[in-house]
């Protein structure tokens, strides 16, 4: 997002005289941002000037967006304002802004809090929490920062899903965002406006005694222009799988989708479907299903598609060696990988130069993980020269962060930044790489911030609440590539 | 009927150390591919294979119950289902009302394969208690007559859990059990049942 002039005035009238004039060239700060200098810490920060990172709070209820380069909150929300009671900031995407102490706008997803093993399933949970995508609206052109909901996208739409969001680039930059949920296994994509429009919807469904899968286009009532999957409408499972729940006893045809990720060059994207350990490539030119890549080691690179009705695709899916989490595009588009976990733990690596997604290759593999350590998240570089992965683990194990060379596919550096390791994301310049942990949603947590060069911890600041996920705003279209949009 | 107060009380008394369908294991490890059948989707106990019963199973009590006495010499609908699952879940009333109209003396028995969540209220002693009051709350309304309704804690991680043994990915998975507890016929998932099927 940009400040448009309406938005500049407003914020300029606000600001007052002494502010209109600061911002018309005296040099005195425009929005509300701290000036660290002199203080202990502004050496050891200010290198990380340019980086806004966006931090929801998984158990806190809250979005802050916090400047690396002080370090300080500019602004936070919490979504309890919204009206929503135990409310759960899942995954988040931020929108390139060019400078965003002024301003940007992010979307963040919410689902109801009924895992039993991170939270509560219990009888007085069953109905707490919901299902929610938010566009949001960071402000900081005034005296006073500010977040605020730009539209309930999920009221707006009628479809509400809790998990991932990513935004389109390449081929579709300025164009789509994605959302996704693995206890509805739909997928929604909307424009960009701040009163999102439906573009199209997919819905996966397995048949486990034909072992078929069924992905199908699914439409808005006609006469409302809306989905009716608002709140748990539509919902096969009342908690989100966690890592390892792929085995649990499920609705049938549950497989658990959990993202949509963007092929950075070509006009491609990517349903990843954890349960099936597959990843559904849809051309986003006609949002047709043009292949099931299934990336366990010793399956066949596809599935075949059987046969195509209407608007339902139908593919075998004969086994299933081992479910996936993450799955996405490095920077450059080169290759496409999946993070298969739970019963192999090892990372996929296709090709994905081919226009044509069914002769997309498995590579090779990265591997070496054991049974304890489940790729997870993977976080990219702009210049493609490493992959980013966290590697779960079960209490008592921490997990870690490993640092991939994409020439020889090994690991070439891993760290223990703490229990409960989740996303990566590339500050905004390339130099570092951010994570958090988050302490099993109730221990120790933080952001760690890595040396991309050197591999140095070169920060590591407090996150209560259990951060879940964490997004640095990037800068332009080209630098989406490297932040929520290729992968997740 | 003893309130649901009752029957918390008594288990949490119990405080019975249980599994969980994702319980941490001692050292995190998960299982390989072979120690749970070999891949993510794996075939239900065949017909003509006695159909396992020696897990953990409990009743609405709280209670540690013996599953294979429920059905032993009967001829019986083992239904497994999960809390977690509308779908499951909402299967138990169908499956009360055909089995009521056209399964004379089959001895209706509701699995939830499952336990719910206890991480914020009340830790480990409060599973059982917390599954067993989720049956009350599915029984009441669901208005189903069945009483035979237990609770089995599953790790699906582990290769000695419920579902591994019993070979159940989707729920409902039922099973209709000769009276030597033979399976003679497995339904997966929502059935449009007809004359005939037990």
């Amino acid at each position: 997002m940009s400040i448009n002039r309406r938005q500049f005035m407003q914020g300029a009238f606000a600001a007052g005289v002494a502010g209109t004039a600061g911002l018309l060239g005296s040099g005195s700060a425009f929005s509300a941002v701290h000036n660290p200098v002199g203080e202990a810490q502004a050496e050891l920060f200010g290198k990380f000037k340019g980086n806004v990172v966006l931090l929801p709070s998984k158990y806190g209820g809250y979005v802050q967006a916090m400047d690396l380069s002080v370090p300080e909150t500019l602004a936070w929300y919490s979504y309890g304002l919204h009206g929503i009671d135990m409310p759960i900031p899942h995954h988040i995407a931020a929108m390139p802004s060019a400078d965003p102490y002024k301003g940007f706008d992010f979307y963040q997803t919410m689902q109801p809090p009924a895992s039993p093993y991170v939270n509560e399933n219990s009888p007085e949970w069953r109905n707490r929490g919901d299902f929610k995508m938010f566009k949001m609206r960071y402000d900081g052109s005034g005296k006073q920062n500010s977040i605020s909901v730009v539209n309930d996208i999920g009221e707006t739409t009628g479809m509400s899903l809790g998990v991932h969001v990513s935004i389109g680039v390449g081929e579709n930059a300025n164009k789509y965002v994605a959302f996704a949920d693995g206890q509805k296994d739909m997928v929604l994509i909307t424009d960009l406006g701040d009163n999102p429009k439906i573009v199209k919807a997919f819905r996966a469904d397995y048949d486990p005694v034909a072992r078929q899968l069924n992905i199908s286009h699914i439409f808005p009532d006609a006469t409302t222009g809306k989905f009716d999957y608002v709140g748990r409408k539509g919902m096969k499972t009342t908690h989100e799988a966690m890592l390892g729940e792929e085995l649990m006893p499920a609705d049938p045809t549950a497989v658990f989708v959990d993202a949509f990720t963007w092929h950075p060059t070509l006009p491609f994207g990517a349903i990843l479907i954890r349960r099936l350990g597959c990843c559904a490539i849809i051309d986003t030119r006609t949002w047709e299903v043009v292949a099931l890549l299934s990336t366990a080691k010793g399956s066949p690179d596809n599935f075949p598609m059987v046969k195509q009705t209407g608007f339902t695709w139908t593919f075998a899916v004969p086994s299933v060696l081992t479910p996936l989490h993450e799955a996405g595009f490095i920077t450059s588009g080169e290759y496409f990988v999946a993070c298969n976990n739970v019963l192999q733990n090892n990372i996929a690596v296709y090709r994905s130069t081919d226009e044509n997604p069914n002769k997309w290759k498995k590579e090779t593999f990265v591997e070496g993980f054991g049974t304890k350590y489940l790729p997870l998240h993977m976080g990219n570089v702009p210049d493609s020269r490493f992959v980013y992965f966290t590697m779960w683990a079960r209490k008592p194990n921490n997990g870690y962060i490993c640092k991939v060379d994409a020439k020889t596919w090994q690991v070439v550096a891993k760290w223990d930044t703490g229990p409960d390791p989740h996303t990566c994301d590339c500050t905004v310049d390339g130099k570092y790489m951010t994570t958090v942990y988050s302490g099993h949603q109730a221990g120790q947590s933080g952001l760690v911030v890595i040396n991309v060069e050197t591999d140095k911890i070169e920060a590591r600041l407090p996150c209560p609440g259990g951060m879940h996920d964490h997004v640095v705003v990037p800068e332009s279209w080209e630098g989406l590539k490297f932040s929520r949009s290729t992968s997740v | 009927m003893r309130s649901t107060c009752t029957f918390m009380s008594l288990a949490s008394l119990l405080a019975l150390p249980v599994g969980a369908a994702l319980a941490d294991s001692k050292d995190g490890t998960f299982p390989t591919a072979e120690q749970v059948g070999g891949q993510v989707y794996i075939d239900p106990v065949a017909v003509g294979r006695k159909m396992p019963t020696d897990f953990d199973t409990y009743d609405m009590d709280g209670q540690k119950i013996d599953l294979g006495n429920v059905v032993q010499g009967k001829r019986s609908m083992v239904v497994f289902f999960i809390s977690a699952v509308p779908v499951s879940v909402n299967e138990l009333a169908a499956i009360e009302d055909f089995t009521q109209k056209h399964g004379k003396g089959v001895n209706l028995v509701f699995v939830n394969a499952d336990t719910v969540g206890s991480a914020l209220m009340g830790g480990p002693k409060a599973v059982i208690p917390n599954s067993v009051k989720t049956m009350h709350y599915i029984k009441k309304e669901k208005g189903l007559k069945t009483t035979k309704i237990y609770v089995a804690p599953n790790d699906a991680l582990s290769a000695e859990s419920v579902s591994t043994r019993l070979g159940i990915r989707g729920l409902p998975t039922s099973f209709l059990l000769d009276d030597k507890g033979v399976v003679q016929k497995v339904f997966v998932g929502p059935q449009k049942w007809k004359k005939g099927d037990i």
